[in-house]
């Protein structure tokens, strides 16, 4: 069996009465790819947060290859937890070199030429190395994109949270952001994905999860829930979904 | 050569020199407002209750009194509690504590100007809040507030004549001598505004400038 490198324990999140996750539990083992869909508002894009500790929660555990994730070791395991967000959210007063390299100088204490060579190699991959010195300002959304998944691959991590990347992006633009992480998720790189992209979302996971109402209704394979799903509330979703 | 021009051109270099004073004042003061306003201003949006509310006790009581009675409180007052500064210091001290609580305001609007989302990122990729805030939150706060900086510092600058009342000898204290001794006062005062409005006007266009400078 394959090693689980990331294990969620009844995880429950408040906002203030507002009980936003009801007892989630869910295990990632290394290399799988889970998808997380649903419906706005079902706690989709929280429950990612709240593994790398973005949100508190009141309830559960998460642990991170069995260590539990709080606020003394959280600096530490981020380096080890990629993330890549729905408005990107790269430093704009930084060039795309320097928003790659912030980090690993600042935080891994890596050597200035040993980022340097790897940010080219990073940018290569997403195919904009030609954009190395210039200021996010100046690059389109999918670009944007691209380039805060190569700053989250500079760290090396272990597992990669994606939260709706390309919700914020034009429908042209879609398609290059997609085509790096499914680069990215055929080279074995851990990966959670919260994405409405639910053909993508059949292709590129391992497992795919139902969440509504703060609940994981449905859990199984992208066949089975997607042909087949057992809940109504899961059939209900994809049939409006699908159609529109 | 009138009467007038002739006193303000030959005491031309003790104003000058005094207009020197007025930005060595303003300078030194502008480095420790910035340097408390940047702390401040970051402790007034702490988690933390220990580093809150100090912080907005001290905004709320520095801009809640008069630059005059801080100014008598440094330099007559404290000397009754055993510290003592000579008048240049005192004036230093007094419009850096005060410039402060007005770049901690500005500030703390700075970095609430910053997206959440870029703070989120820095400590996404293991940055400490303390790494976050230097290399991504302030770099930006400040290219947002740097016309209300500037705005800050000009009126520091115009402040600083305040010291006048303390004995300081600054541009303001200068002209005050030369009219004791001539009795000239539009021409010398008329001069002495001049130099503060070369002195405000070209710090406003260097901020214009910098601003152009650094925007994205």
């Amino acid at each position: 069996m394959r090693e689980i490198i990331l294990k969620i324990e009844d995880l429950h999140k408040f906002y203030g009465k507002l009980h936003v996750l009801k007892g989630i539990n869910l295990e990632v083992a290394k290399g799988e790819v889970i998808s997380i869909i649903g419906p706005s508002g079902g706690g989709k894009s929280t429950l990612l947060r709240c593994i790398n500790l973005l949100e508190d929660y009141q309830r559960g555990k998460i642990l991170f290859k069995g260590e539990p994730i709080a606020h003394k070791n959280v600096n530490r395991i981020r380096t080890q937890i990629g993330m890549v967000f729905q408005q990107f959210n790269l430093f704009p007063h930084l060039t795309v070199l320097e928003n790659l390299t912030l980090a690993p100088l600042k935080v891994k204490r890596m050597p200035k030429d040993v980022a340097y060579e790897k940010a080219k190699a990073l940018l290569e991959r997403v195919g904009l190395l030609d954009k190395i010195h210039e200021k996010p300002a100046n690059l389109s959304g999918g670009q944007q994109q691209r380039v805060a998944i190569a700053r989250a691959l500079m760290m090396d991590p272990e597992l990669m949270l994606f939260d709706e990347p390309t919700s914020a992006l034009d429908p042209e633009l879609v398609k290059e952001v997609l085509d790096v992480i499914r680069d990215l998720v055929r080279s074995g790189m851990t990966t959670i994905i919260v994405t409405h992209e639910m053909r993508f979302a059949r292709e590129i996971s391992d497992k795919v999860v139902f969440l509504d109402d703060g609940k994981i209704v449905e859990v199984g394979s992208p066949e089975k829930i997607f042909t087949q799903p057992d809940n109504p509330r899961t059939r209900e979703f994809l049939r409006h979904f699908l159609s529109v | 050569m009138p009467e007038w021009l002739k006193v303000v051109l030959d005491n031309l270099p003790a104003l000058l020199k005094g207009a020197v004073s007025t930005l060595q004042l303003t300078s030194l003061s502008v480095l420790i407002g910035l340097a408390i306003g940047t702390f401040v201003g970051m402790g007034r949006l702490s988690r933390h209750r220990a580093f809150r509310y100090p912080a907005s006790i001290y905004v709320e009581f520095i801009r809640g009194t008069p630059l005059l009675v801080q100014l008598f409180l440094v330099y007559f007052g404290l000397p009754e509690l055993g510290l003592r500064f000579d008048r240049f210091t005192a004036a230093v001290v007094t419009l850096g504590i005060n410039s402060g609580a007005y770049v901690a305001e500005i500030v703390r609007a700075g970095i609430q100007s910053v997206p959440r989302g870029q703070y989120e990122a820095a400590r996404s990729l293991g940055m400490t809040h303390g790494q976050a805030m230097l290399y991504v939150i302030l770099p930006q706060a400040f290219r947002n507030i740097l016309p209300a900086l500037g705005n800050e510092f000009i009126a520091l600058t115009k402040e600083s004549s305040l010291a006048t009342v303390i004995g300081t000898v600054e541009l303001m204290r200068s002209a005050q001598y030369i009219v004791s001794r001539t009795f000239l006062s539009f021409p010398v005062y008329g001069g002495v505004a001049l130099i503060y409005f070369l002195i405000t006007f070209t710090l406003s266009r260097l901020v214009r400038f910098a601003e152009s400078r650094l925007r994205v």
